[in-house]
């Protein structure tokens, strides 16, 4: 490692990410900046933080090494997120939130769905389902980050946990989301960079794009002999239909992810922070190729090592890594690419962490201060404190609780974290949130019912039928004396699949015999929103 | 395309057509009508 020139780097880095959340700082003055960035965020910016909140390290090391194992059929996500995460998400979504989030005078996701239906208990619902079950995400995306400071720079893995914490802790309570999204835009801009070189260098390194694909397709007969027995069928084909495999990629990888990013709540927020909607029109220009230099870099990379390694080494990427799928990623960047950079992407992951914490934690801030502070009341407490004080006061608690379930929560547990906050999302939001924005006649009654229904029933599929969580968990086994209440396929069909139509079929039910809202309210609520 | 399955080899059209895709719809919406407030 060539200490002067990382030096150099890192601290040119620094100086970039503190400028920006100085600047944050600068022109955060008031409840609105700190909440929604003053609804006046350019486009772009918006487009990149949109982007680099949604890709953490996670994606890039876990989702990628996982492509290394299973193969190019991870590519469905990345159309996907492409076609769902922003083409649908800002063309669809994004409009009809930003100006609903105006008309109600709404600045955060649970008090758009509260104000929306005219509710105050699915406000304080939904800000408790982010408040309570976001550090579980929040912990797995810092342990991600912490465990690469911990590699890279030799750092303990308590300092890098505690180092990484209490600094993005400390720029998203200063600079609120415009801090957020400038530095965002910044590591968005790192992450293209880093990316996109370095899908260029692996189909260098490979001998180009056939050459590549057919010499993967020529490796089928090396698949290790357990995962052909669960489906696999080499690495630039779908896994068996119906197998275990073809159930994880498409229900828990393809469908759960590429789905459930419709209803995250710290990315819908982006949507509130423009003035106009040709911005979130704009931004689809931006979002579209950063999303694809982003996991789709991840799953080309990840199967194509397989070959660089057979013909380097004579091995699999997964016997390179010895097992642990965390580690082809950055074995094969260290392998193809030159020393420099190596410093280049070492900064890449690093901003896709911070970029993912920093959005969680403000999320989950504001929904503390809005949606539990303001809804029950609790803000008579600290007389005279404002909105802002209290989202300080809950970016606090929140990033204490990720902290400690950081050190309490096992290693492998980033993936499964990931999947299950995804699961839920969608599971508990996506029906009243799609209801909330096209379905004027949905009742607060109905919409309560599927938030609660959509995240019981995704929560109970996890702990009961899901087999990665349920064993993990081993409810199951105390309750019922075996691991899953249900056999094969359930085990391996994720929750979201019967989650999303529960809440659905309970939204449209419940909503069609309840009285329904009143003309004025909804008037108001639809005003200029079509 | 090199694949050996058709929908992988779809998926690897898709991904970069649909990263086309976004870039042309967000040009043709360059200038959408701001919404007067």
């Amino acid at each position: 490692m060539n200490i002067p020139i990382l030096i150099v780097v890192v601290l040119l880095y620094l100086g970039i990410m503190t400028a920006l959340m100085v600047l944050g700082y600068r022109r955060t003055k008031t409840d609105a900046d700190f909440m929604v960035a003053g609804r006046s965020m350019h486009p772009w910016i918006m487009a990149l933080s949109y982007g680099a909140a949604f890709i953490s390290t996670s994606a890039i090391i876990g989702f990628g090494g996982a492509a290394g194992l299973f193969g190019f059929s991870l590519l469905w996500l990345t159309v996907l997120t492409i076609v769902v995460g922003i083409f649908i998400a800002f063309a669809f979504f994004g409009p009809r939130i930003r100006r609903m989030s105006y008309n109600l005078g709404s600045d955060t996701f649970s008090s758009l769905l509260g104000n929306r239906f005219q509710s105050k208990a699915l406000a304080t619902y939904s800000g408790l389902l982010i408040f309570l079950l976001m550090p579980a995400y929040t912990s797995a995306i810092l342990i991600g980050g912490a465990r690469f400071l911990q590699d890279a720079l030799g750092m303990p893995y308590t300092t890098s946990l505690l180092l990484l914490g209490i600094v993005i802790g400390l720029y998203v309570m200063s600079g609120g989301l415009r801090g957020v999204m400038y530095t965002d835009a910044f590591f968005a801009v790192v992450m293209l960079i880093g990316m996109a070189s370095l899908l260029f260098g692996t189909y260098r390194a490979v001998g180009g794009v056939i050459a590549g694909h057919s010499g993967l397709s020529a490796l089928t007969s090396l698949v290790p002999e357990g995962l052909v027995a669960q489906g696999h069928r080499g690495w630039t084909s779908m896994p068996a239909l119906g197998s275990k495999l073809w159930w994880t990629v498409v229900s828990t990888v393809i469908l759960g992810v590429g789905i459930g990013v419709l209803a995250q709540p710290q990315l819908t927020m982006r949507f509130m922070t423009v003035k106009q909607p040709r911005s979130i029109y704009q931004a689809i220009l931006v979002g579209g190729i950063f999303i694809f230099f982003m996991t789709g870099t991840a799953f080309i990379v990840g199967p194509l090592s397989n070959l660089y390694f057979y013909q380097t080494q004579g091995q699999i990427s997964i016997q390179v890594a010895q097992g642990n799928i965390d580690r082809i990623v950055p074995i094969f960047v260290s392998s193809i690419m030159p020393n420099w950079f190596l410093y280049f992407f070492m900064l890449t992951l690093l901003s896709a962490a911070i970029s993912t914490l920093s959005s969680l934690l403000h999320v989950q801030g504001t929904a503390f201060a809005r949606d539990l502070v303001g809804t029950l009341g609790i803000g008579k407490l600290i007389p005279g404190a404002s909105t802002t004080v209290w989202a300080k006061l809950g970016i606090i608690i929140a990033l204490a609780a990720s902290i400690a379930l950081a050190y309490i929560l096992p290693a492998n547990i980033i993936a499964r974290a990931t999947a299950f906050w995804f699961g839920i999302c969608a599971a508990a939001f996506l029906p009243t949130l799609v209801a909330a924005l096209y379905w004027p006649s949905a009742t607060k009654t109905g919409a309560l019912a599927s938030t609660v229904a959509g995240s019981l029933a995704s929560g109970l599929g996890y702990l009961l039928l899901h087999e990665q969580e349920a064993v993990a968990i081993g409810l199951a086994s105390r309750l019922l004396g075996r691991a899953t209440l249900l056999p094969f396929p359930w085990t391996h069909i994720d929750p979201l699949i019967y989650s999303l139509p529960v809440a659905t079929v309970t939204l449209v039910a419940v909503s069609l015999l309840t009285r329904k809202p009143a003309v004025q309210h909804i008037e108001n609520t639809f005003r200029k929103v079509a | 395309m090199g694949m050996q399955d058709i929908w992988v080899s779809a998926a690897w059209v898709l991904s970069i057509g649909s990263a086309v895709g976004c870039v042309v719809y967000g040009a043709l919406h360059w200038n959408y009508a701001e919404d007067e407030e």
